[in-house]
C-alpha cells in the first residue's frame, strides 16, 4: 500500500491531543480538582449541586440551632427565678399557716408575697430580642396585663406554639405558651397569679386554713412551673445533640463531594508527567521527520 | 521498418517523456495545493501498423488519482467534526453559570433564599431577618435575570456567527456552481478538467467545513441539496443563501427562497444552528418555567399568610400569581415585588406576630416538585447536567469524528497525496528514458549520414 506522504495533519492532530492532555493535568493540579465545569462529569456536576444544596440546609440547621438554643436557654433561666420565687412563696405560706405569727407577722408575709406576685408578673413577661417568650405565637405584646385598679393579672398572648426546623423531616417546638406553665393544667383560670393573690388575702385576713388552701394552691403552680421548664432544658439538650449529628452530616457531605470531584493528586501528577512525556516527544518526532532525508538529497 | 519510422518513434518517445516530467513538475509544484491529487501519465504502446512493426509510445490519458469515495468521506467526517467542536464552543460560555462553584448560581441563590427563610422562622418578628429573606428573593431573581441574558446573548453570539457563515457558504456555492459549469462544458468538449476538478475538491471540502450536504451526479454535473432534498447547486447554477429575521429575532436561512434552516446538519452553521435553536432555546425554555413556577409557589404561599402588620400577604415576586400567565420571558423579567421585609407573611393568615407557620410552608416547598416536575434544587441540577452532558457530548462526538477525520485524511493522501520520493524517482526515470530516445535519434543521425555519403565517391583532388 502506498503509504501517505503528508504528516502533517497526523502531527498537527497529536500535536493537539498531547497538548490537551497536558493542560488538562495542568489544571486538575492547580485546582485540586478533577471536575471543574459541568462538562468535565454532568453526573457528578449534578451530583454535586444536590450536595452543596444538602450542605447549605446543615449549615442553616446548625444556625437555626444556635439561635433557638440562646431563646430557649433565656426561658430556662427565667423559670428558674419563676421556680425559686415560688419556692419561697411556699415557705412562706407554711410558715403563715403554721397559727403561731401574730397578724402584724402575717402582714410582713403578706407584703413579701405581694411582693413576689410583683416580680412574677415582670418574669412572666421576660422578653428576648423584643420579642416575649410566653405569649404563645403573640410575641409582639407584653402577655400578661394587670388592672390598675384591681391588679388583676389576666393572660392576653395565645396558646400557639412555633415550629422551627432543624433536620430534614425534623423540628423542635420553639416556645410553650404562658398558659401552660402559669395555668393550672384544666383550668386556665387558676393562674399563678390568682394562687399568689389569695395567699396576699388570706395572710392579711389572719384565715388559718385559707391560708393553707393558698399554700397548696401557690404549690400546685410551682409543679407546673417545674413541669414547663423541662420543656426548655429537654429542647436544648435536643438542639444540643442534633448539631453534633449536624456535624457529623456535614463531614459525610464534605467527604462524598470530595469523592465526586476532588483530583487524585497522585494520578494527576502522574498524568501531567505523561502528557509531558508525550509532548516532548511528539515535538521532538516532529522535529525528527522535517529532518528525515528524502531522494532530493541524493540527486545531483 | 525503416530509419525514417525509427526517427518518428524516437520523437514521439522524447514527447511522451516531456509530458511525463510536465506531470512530475506540477506534482511537485502542488504538493501542498488543497484539494490537489496527484497525478500520473498513461502510457500506452501506439497502435502497430500493417506490418506488425510497433510505432512506439502514446500518452493516452493524464490521470488524476482522485478517489471520489474517499472525498466524500472525508468531506463528510470535516462536517461532523466541526459540528460537534462548534456545538461545545458555542455553549461553553454558558456552563459556567451552572457550575457547583459558582456562588450566584440560581441553584446556590435558592439555598440561601430557604435558608434565610428557615433563620427567619427562629425568630419570625426580627426585621433584620427580614430584610434578609427580601435580600436573598432578589440575588434569586437577578440569578435567573443574569443567566437568561447570558443565554440569550450567546444565542445572539450563536446568530450572528449563522449570518458570516451564511455568507460564506454563499460564496463557496457560487464559486462551486461555476467550477461546476467549467467542468461540464470541458467534459462536453472532451477536454482534460482536472485542474478544475482539483478547484471543486478544495471548495467542496471547504464547503464541508460550514455545513453538511449531499451530492448526486448528474449529466450536468454535480448536484448540491441539503439533507431533505432541497437544491443548493444544480449543475451551473448555485441557489443563493440568504438570512431573513424569524419571530423569535433570529436568522433563518434561505436558499433560492426555501427556509432550509432546519434542514442545514453538520458544518459550523449545522453547529451554530443548533446550539442557537435547539439547547439553548431549550434551556431558555426550561429557565422561563422553572423561574415563573418558583415565582408563582412562593407567591401562593406568601398571599396566604399574614404579614408583620397583620396585612394579608402580597406577592413576593413579579412576574405576579396569575392561573391564566405564561411562562415565557419570566426568568429575563422576574423581580422582587416587595419593599419591604415586614411585608413577608411570616404568619399564618390572621395569625399572631411571631407566628412562623405561614413560613414553615414556604420552606416546605423546598422539598416540594414545584418547578420542572422536581424541586427546585433538581430542577437546578437537571439543568446542570443537561448543558454538561450536551457539551460533554459534543466534546467526545468532536474528539472521535476529529480520530476518524484523521484516518480518513491519511487514507486520502496516501492515495491522492503528492510524494517528494516518488516524483524524483519518476523524474530520474523520465530524464533517462528522456536521453534514451535523443541518444536513438542521434543514432539514426549516424546512420542516415552515413548512407548518404555512400553514394559519393571520393573526388580524388
Amino acid at each position: 500500500m502506498r503509504v501517505n506522504p503528508n504528516f502533517s495533519t497526523d502531527m498537527v492532530n497529536l500535536l493537539d491531543q498531547a497538548q490537551q492532555a497536558e493542560d488538562n493535568a495542568a489544571q486538575e493540579l492547580s485546582t485540586g480538582r478533577r471536575v471543574n465545569q459541568p462538562s468535565d462529569d454532568p453526573a457528578a456536576e449534578a451530583s454535586m449541586i444536590q450536595e452543596n444544596s444538602l450542605s447549605a440546609a446543615v449549615d442553616q440547621y446548625t444556625a437555626s440551632s444556635d439561635s433557638l438554643t440562646d431563646v430557649l436557654n433565656t426561658g430556662d433561666s427565667t423559670l428558674s427565678s419563676v421556680v425559686t420565687l415560688l419556692q419561697r412563696a411556699v415557705s412562706l405560706g407554711v410558715e403563715g399557716a403554721s397559727g403561731t405569727m401574730n397578724q402584724s407577722d402575717l402582714n410582713s408575709i403578706a407584703t413579701e408575697v405581694a411582693t413576689i406576685q410583683t416580680q412574677m408578673l415582670s418574669l412572666a413577661n421576660t422578653s428576648y430580642a423584643g420579642q416575649y417568650l410566653f405569649g404563645g405565637t403573640a410575641t409582639g405584646t407584653a402577655p400578661y396585663v394587670a388592672d390598675a385598679a384591681t391588679g388583676t393579672v389576666t393572660y392576653v398572648g395565645n396558646s400557639n406554639q412555633n415550629k422551627v426546623q432543624i433536620g430534614t423531616g425534623l423540628s423542635v417546638a420553639t416556645n410553650l405558651p404562658g398558659t401552660s406553665i402559669f395555668s393550672q393544667p384544666g383550668d386556665p383560670s387558676a393562674t399563678v397569679f390568682t394562687a399568689l393573690q389569695s395567699l396576699v388575702t388570706a395572710l392579711q385576713s389572719g384565715n388559718s386554713s385559707g391560708i393553707a388552701t393558698a399554700e397548696v394552691s401557690v404549690d400546685d403552680s410551682l409543679k407546673t412551673v417545674n413541669t414547663a421548664q423541662v420543656f426548655y432544658g429537654s429542647t436544648v439538650d435536643e438542639l444540643n445533640t442534633n448539631e453534633s449529628y449536624l456535624a457529623q452530616e456535614k463531614l459525610n457531605i464534605t467527604a462524598y463531594e470530595n469523592t465526586l470531584v476532588s483530583a487524585d493528586t497522585a494520578n494527576a501528577a502522574s498524568d501531567a508527567t505523561e502528557a509531558q512525556t508525550i509532548l516532548t516527544a511528539t515535538v521532538a518526532a516532529t522535529a525528527q521527520i522535517d529532518q528525515q532525508v528524502n531522494l532530493l538529497t541524493y540527486l545531483h | 521498418m525503416g530509419l525514417t519510422a525509427d526517427l518518428n518513434v524516437s520523437v514521439q518517445s522524447l514527447l511522451a517523456s516531456t509530458e511525463s516530467m510536465d506531470v512530475t513538475t506540477t506534482n511537485i509544484a502542488n504538493q501542498n495545493t488543497p484539494g490537489y491529487a496527484r497525478r500520473t501519465v498513461v502510457l500506452e504502446e501506439a497502435a502497430p501498423v500493417d506490418d506488425g512493426s510497433s510505432t512506439g509510445v502514446d500518452v493516452k490519458a493524464i490521470q488524476s488519482m482522485r478517489d471520489n469515495v474517499l472525498d466524500l468521506s472525508v468531506n463528510a467526517a470535516t462536517a461532523q467534526q466541526n459540528l460537534s467542536s462548534t456545538v461545545s464552543s458555542s455553549l461553553s460560555p454558558v456552563q459556567s453559570l451552572f457550575a457547583d462553584t459558582a456562588s450566584d448560581s440560581i441553584g446556590s441563590t435558592i439555598d440561601a433564599f430557604f435558608s434565610s427563610l428557615q433563620q427567619l422562622s427562629t425568630s419570625p418578628a426580627d426585621s433584620s431577618l427580614r430584610s434578609s429573606v427580601l435580600t436573598a428573593a432578589g440575588n434569586v431573581a437577578s440569578a435567573f435575570q443574569s443567566t437568561a441574558s447570558v443565554i440569550t446573548q450567546t444565542q445572539q453570539q450563536a446568530d450572528q456567527s449563522v449570518v458570516q457563515e451564511t455568507a460564506q457558504a454563499n460564496s463557496l456555492l457560487q464559486q462551486i456552481a461555476a467550477t461546476n459549469g467549467e467542468i461540464t462544458t470541458a467534459q462536453n468538449l472532451g477536454q482534460s478538467c482536472n485542474s478544475d476538478q482539483d478547484q471543486l475538491s478544495s471548495l467542496l471540502t471547504q464547503l464541508s467545513a460550514i455545513m453538511g450536504y449531499n451530492t448526486v451526479n448528474s449529466s450536468d454535473g454535480l448536484t448540491l441539496t441539503t439533507s431533505d432534498g432541497t437544491p443548493l447547486v444544480v449543475g451551473s447554477k448555485a441557489y443563493p443563501l440568504t438570512d431573513q429575521l424569524n419571530s423569535s429575532g433570529f436568522n433563518d436561512v434561505y436558499a433560492g427562497g426555501t427556509d432550509i434552516t432546519s434542514t442545514i446538519q453538520g458544518g459550523n452553521l449545522g453547529g451554530y444552528l443548533q446550539s442557537r435553536d435547539q439547547t439553548l432555546a431549550n434551556m431558555g425554555t426550561q429557565l422561563d418555567q422553572f423561574a415563573f413556577q418558583f415565582a408563582q409557589a412562593v407567591n401562593t404561599v406568601q398571599t396566604a399568610g399574614s404579614d408583620a402588620n397583620g396585612n394579608a400577604g402580597v406577592a413576593l415576586f413579579d412576574p405576579p400569581n396569575t392561573t391564566t400567565g405564561t411562562a415565557a420571558g419570566a426568568a429575563s423579567s422576574i423581580s422582587v415585588a416587595l419593599t419591604s421585609g415586614s411585608q413577608i407573611a411570616a404568619a399564618a393568615s390572621g395569625g399572631a406576630s411571631g407566628d412562623n407557620s405561614n413560613l414553615t410552608n414556604m420552606i416546605d416547598l423546598q422539598n416540594q416538585s414545584i418547578t420542572n416536575g422536581v424541586t427546585p434544587d433538581d430542577a437546578f441540577s437537571n439543568l446542570t447536567f443537561s448543558i454538561g452532558n450536551t457539551i460533554s457530548q459534543a466534546n467526545t462526538a468532536a474528539t472521535a469524528t476529529g480520530n476518524i477525520l484523521t484516518q480518513l485524511q491519511n487514507q486520502q493522501s496516501s492515495v491522492e497525496g503528492v510524494s517528494l520520493d516518488e516524483e524524483s524517482s519518476n523524474l530520474m526515470l523520465y530524464e533517462r528514458s528522456y536521453q534514451g530516445a535523443a541518444k536513438v535519434i542521434s543514432t539514426i543521425d549516424t546512420l542516415m549520414g552515413n548512407v548518404l555519403d555512400m553514394g559519393v565517391t571520393d573526388p580524388g583532388y
